[in-house]
Formats: structure tokens, sequence, C-alpha cells
């Protein structure tokens, strides 16, 4: 049996910079979820996975990750929606979720990595640590590939809200605007976090580029 | 040196770049992800937390808050230790429990 949608939960109102975007389409479909419509949660997972999934994977870049925090993502919804008041549209809360849950996720992540480290520098586990297999062969990969992973591999080293910035406006091709509400910010520091963001990754990618 | 105006300079290679980036496709989930969310959701029907502010999530401040409450209830009686009947200061005078007259 499915869980009521009519559960009392914590949900900071958003701010109204995309309250403007909210389609009509959304607000009949938050509409029917706060009544606790099945269907209505089911068309807005479908509505939403992919762009819900590939935001947490380009932050996470591991499939598994990616799935995880998507799934979080909508359980997330389905018990907050009730205090959902439409202040903003209901995309830009999705992202807003999946690159806070995404972020968060990484640095527990991170966390775990570096305590997994330091016990077995202290000799606490006789654990080999395993880093994610790279199966690639310089040689075997096309260039292009090559500058998109070091690319990729640059992004993952931003600081956060710069990330979130990047991929959203280069991966899920999002507005200033758009950015800024699910950054909660100006779309003035939007511009900043991106522009800092790019000279950054440009900087670092400069030699591969000449090279190119 | 690489010239910066021309097609094939640095900007020219990072623009490039980008566009590939946006061009790539866009990673999906595994199928029948819809069916995975319902396990999810079936496996826990309250959000965590439910129906509890942020702190008193916490053991410290919940065990605070439980002295507090037992404190100003009055219950706290109950935790002090019961003195000896003939401590000095069980002697109430003209209470029955007083010492007989002679």
């Amino acid at each position: 049996m499915a869980p009521s949608l009519a559960l009392p939960l914590v949900f900071e109102p958003l701010p109204p910079a995309a309250a403007s975007s909210t389609g009509g389409a959304d607000a009949e479909l938050v509409a029917q979820l706060q009544q606790g419509s099945e269907a209505a949660f089911r068309t807005l997972v479908e509505r939403y996975q992919q762009r819900v999934y590939s935001t947490a994977f380009s932050l996470l870049r591991a499939a598994e990750e990616a799935e995880d925090v998507a799934q979080e993502v909508f359980v997330e919804v389905y018990q907050t929606v009730a205090t959902f008041r439409g202040e903003t549209a209901l995309s830009t809360w999705l992202y807003r979720l999946a690159t806070s849950r995404a972020l968060q996720h990484r640095r527990r992540a991170t966390a775990k990595k570096r305590f997994a480290y330091l016990t077995s520098l202290l000799g606490l586990h006789n654990q080999v640590l395993h880093h994610p297999p790279d199966h690639a062969h310089p040689l075997a990969l096309l260039e292009g590939e090559q500058q998109l992973r070091l690319l990729h591999s640059h992004i993952g080293r931003l600081p956060s809200q710069q990330q979130v910035a990047f991929t959203l406006r280069h991966e899920q091709e999002l507005s200033y605007e758009e950015i800024a509400a699910v950054l909660d910010t100006t779309v003035a520091a939007v511009e900043s976090l991106l522009f800092r963001a790019r000279q950054t990754l440009r900087r670092h990618l400069h030699p591969s580029l000449r090279h190119a | 040196m690489p010239n910066p105006a021309s097609p094939s300079g640095p900007d020219h290679e990072w623009e490039a770049l980008l566009r590939r980036l946006r061009q790539q496709p866009p990673a999906q989930p595994q199928p029948f992800f819809y069916a995975r969310v319902q396990a999810r959701l079936a496996a826990r029907p309250y959000p965590r937390g439910w129906g509890l502010p942020a702190w008193a999530r916490r053991p410290a401040y919940a065990a605070l808050l439980g002295t507090l409450i037992l404190l100003v209830s009055g219950d706290a009686a109950a935790l002090r230790p019961t003195e000896a009947p003939d401590s000095y200061r069980s002697y109430q005078p003209g209470s029955p429990t007083s010492r007989p007259a002679r």
C-alpha cells in the first residue's frame, strides 16, 4: 500500500525568483500531488527523472550514487509536497533538492574516504582501499574524450557553488535566472560564480587546449 | 605562439569543448526507476525526524529537555533521595513526628 501524502514536513519556502517560470501543467501536478494522487506522483517522476538523475550524475560522476540521490529527491518531494506553496517553479525545487543532496552525498563520501584512509594509516583495518577502476588507456581514448574527461575532473574540483552553477549552465542548459533561483542567490552572483569557474577551468585546461 | 583571435586559438578550443560538453547524451537512470522509488517509499513511509525539530533529534538535547520538564513539573522530588526519619532535617517542631512530651 502506498504511504499517505498527508505528512507534516519541514520545507523552507523558496524565493519568488523563479515563480514566473512555473508552468500551468506543473501547478496542476502539484495540486494533484497535494491531494494524494498516486498517478500524479508517477507523472512527476516520469517527467523529471532524467533531469534530476543527470544533474546528480553531473555532480557525482557515478551512476550508482546518482541513482541513490535521484531516488532520495523524489522520496523527499513525495513526503514534503504538502508544504510546497508554489512560490517557485517545481523544476527549481527539484534542481535545488538534486544539487544539495548530491553535494551532501559527496561530502559524506569524502569524509568516509578520509576516515578510511586514516584508519588504514593507523593500521586499524587491514583492508585495502579501493579506488574506482580506470580502465581507460590514454592512447585508447579519442583526443576529444580525453579533454572531456579532464574537464569533468576539473569541474569536480571546483568549489561547490561554482560547480553547481557551471553544471546547471553548461550541462543542464538552465538560464542565469533559473540558476539563481536554484542557488537562492542573485543573477549577478551567478555570473560571478560562472566567471570564476570558467577562469579556473581554462587555467587548468590551458596546456591541454593549446596542444589539442 | 597561438593567436587567441584565430579560429584555432585557445578561445575557439574552449568554446568547442563547452559545446561538446553540452552535446553529450544526457545520463539516464536505469529502466523501472519509478518502481525503485516506490519501493524506497514503502521502506521509509515517514520522513526522517518526522514531527520533530532538528535539535530534538539530538539525544543530548532531548535528555536535557526531559530533565527540564521534570524539574519544572515538580516531579523531580521523586529523584531526590529520601531522608532518614532520624536525621536532623526531618525534625519539624510541632509536627506529629516531634519528640513526645515528658
